[in-house]
């Protein structure tokens, strides 16, 4: 049987994360440290990846990051190398399990989808006072982690309210993502795939509960609902991080995070083009 | 009830739902230029046919007129059935081409007294009245709107309808030529897919978006086989209009209108059948409150509306609110065909 690691959580983290319920759902693998933590959680505000790189340094075995803000994550990939640290990002919805690599079929689905694609529209959903950069950065992540690779990006619109941005997939299909505030909805954001006989959606819901992931895939031979998995992208993202400080190997969430913190910084000044042609 | 035009929106449309009516309407005469077609649709109905308008508005038996001809003839026409006299005239949409029909047929209708039903079938759609009728203040929060429009090819569901005579060849697809800066393409399928399609939600936009004039179309694509993604602005209020003729067997219709504690989305059946009204689901925080559906849909809708109005017990829509959705409508087609333009000159700048 193994040993609990020891999480210790500060206050943003907890609120972010629900930090305390996710790992009393593990209870084998981890537990609250009253003393000196295996593992730490830091809300990823601004100023993580300083926060996280130093928790590296204070010789932690494993350090999550929730929602982290778009940052450059070099220091700490370099300095969570050299101590051979652990290092998860528990983003909003790119960290549901739907999304994992194990998710063959699914993934497969998404990808058969994108490689005849026609349109992609994707919306995301935030509470009225989120920042949009903050909502764009969890939008974006999530979009990546569907498999999509998006082409000359721009920003069409952005206020308090939401954003619209516009690109296109590798095959020239134009790719829509709008992000919008209201408390009306949760929190949660989809993915819609048009293809030329069909469609593929994925539904990735508010990360503050196990609600399920949905994804659905119509083809010419009928539609098709993956199953459901009730698991919290907060939950997905501890039992990563236990098998990646149990096995030694690192997961490669800070290569990808800062593949999309360079997507999100191209964003800062894009100029508005009404039309792009084909 | 007489008809001027008997394509196939007629065939599969209209006449399956003056069939579910035909204890408050009934169709005497049929007119379309393809006398073979006019002959063979009429006699589903018991109908007399012609291959003239002024035939059918001089058939003493026709009081209501039905124009469902191509876009090009609807002014004339509307103009035209309103100086016969006849009780109430429904045009489908859209009802001119332009502002200066749209002002010719509103003094024509004020002139003649003859009231005019613009065909936005969604507007007469249970669904949508229930949810207008619940709303409240809703309209008045709402920062943004989205219309997602997903549809098979039109003749699988004309074929669910009805047996179709006179269906033409499948028209090229203007996607196919689409391919770079063609921009004579990409502006037809913009402005077709604006006055062909968006146009049927666009009324229920205008409803969220209280400055339809001041409309900056912000980003026009084209999407392939057909279909578009325009993002726009109508004074504060942000407007996504998403649309996709693929292949695809499953349609989907949506609207969504947006406010901070309080949002509207309407699912709406697809066109040509009978499969009941749309549905829709106002959501605060605290409650979802699900409206529908209803037994009927908004082509029935707006019949039962237009026997209403010539029997004298309904309200007509007043001409400005048909004149304005139209200028919202034309506002969006010209502003998203002028942003093709203006990327290409980006374009052929950025190739110099």
């Amino acid at each position: 049987m193994s040993t609990p690691l020891l999480v210790q959580a500060g206050p943003d983290a907890e609120r972010a994360g629900t930090v305390g319920a996710v790992i009393a759902s593990l209870p084998v693998s981890f537990a609250p440290a009253d003393g000196g933590p295996d593992v730490v959680a830091l809300a990823g505000t601004a100023g993580w990846a300083a926060a996280a790189t130093e928790a590296v340094r204070s010789g932690v075995r494993g350090v999550v990051v929730v929602d982290p803000v778009a940052e450059d994550p070099a220091a700490l990939a370099a300095a969570a190398a050299g101590a051979g640290t652990a290092v998860v990002l528990d983003q909003t919805w790119a960290s549901n399990p739907i999304l994992a690599e194990s998710q063959a079929a699914v993934r497969t689905a998404i990808a058969d989808a994108l490689a005849d694609a026609v349109l992609l529209d994707s919306v995301a959903w935030g509470v009225p006072g989120t920042d949009p950069e903050v909502l764009l950065t969890r939008h974006l992540g999530t979009v990546l982690a569907v498999g999509v690779e998006l082409k000359d990006l721009r920003v069409i619109q952005r206020n308090s309210n939401g954003y619209t941005v516009i690109g296109s997939l590798p095959g020239g299909a134009p790719a829509a993502l709008q992000g919008i505030t209201t408390s009306s909805l949760p929190a949660t954001a989809t993915v819609s795939v048009l293809t030329s006989t069909g469609r593929a959606d994925i539904t990735l819901p508010d990360a503050s509960a196990g609600w399920p992931a949905e994804v659905r895939s119509v083809t010419a031979a009928g539609a098709t609902t993956f199953p459901t998995t009730y698991e919290s992208a907060h939950r997905h993202s501890w039992r990563r991080l236990r098998a990646a400080v149990d096995s030694g190997a690192p997961e490669a969430d800070l290569e990808r995070f800062a593949a999309l913190t360079e997507l999100v910084g191209q964003l800062h000044d894009s100029p508005r083009s009404p039309h792009q042609p084909h | 009830m007489g008809i001027l035009g008997a394509g196939p929106v007629t065939q599969a449309i209209h006449l399956p739902s003056l069939a579910r009516l035909r204890d408050i309407l009934e169709v005497r005469h049929i007119m379309d230029v393809d006398p073979a077609v006019a002959e063979s649709v009429a006699a589903r109905v018991g109908a007399r046919f012609s291959t003239s308008t002024e035939e059918l508005l001089a058939d003493p038996a026709v009081e209501i007129v039905a124009i469902c001809s191509p876009h090009q003839f609807h002014a004339v026409q509307v103009i035209a059935a309103c100086r016969a006299g006849k009780k109430a005239v429904l045009c489908e949409k859209p009802f001119a081409m332009n502002g200066e029909e749209a002002a010719a047929i509103a003094a024509v209708s004020a002139e003649t007294g003859v009231p005019i039903v613009v065909g936005a079938m969604h507007t007469f759609d249970p669904g949508w009245l229930a949810a207008e009728a619940a709303w409240g203040s809703l309209p008045e929060q709402v920062h943004t709107v989205r219309s997602s429009i997903v549809l098979p090819p039109n003749p699988r569901f004309e074929d669910f309808a009805t047996e179709i005579v006179g269906r033409g060849p499948a028209a090229p697809s203007a996607a196919g030529k689409a391919s770079g800066p063609d921009s004579a393409a990409v502006k037809a399928m913009l402005t077709g897919g604006v006055m062909g399609l968006a146009i049927h939600d666009l009324p229920l936009v205008r409803r969220f978006a209280p400055d339809f004039r001041d409309v900056e179309v912000l980003y026009a694509q084209t999407v392939l086989p057909f279909g578009y993604v325009i993002s726009l602005r109508a004074g504060a209020v942000t407007i996504e209009l998403r649309a996709a003729m693929n292949g695809i067997w499953e349609p989907s219709w949506t609207f969504e209108a947006i406010g901070d504690d309080a949002s509207l989305s309407i699912d709406f059946t697809p066109s040509y059948v009978h499969a009941g009204s749309a549905t829709a689901r106002i959501r605060t925080a605290a409650s979802t409150t699900v409206l529908g559906p209803f037994g009927h849909n908004g082509y029935e809708g707006e019949w039962r509306k237009l026997a209403e109005i010539a029997n004298g017990t309904g309200t007509a829509p007043r001409p400005e609110t048909l004149i304005h959705d139209l200028e919202f409508a034309l506002a969006i087609a010209d502003a998203a065909a002028a942003c093709v333009d203006a990327g290409n000159a980006a374009y052929e700048e950025a190739s110099a």
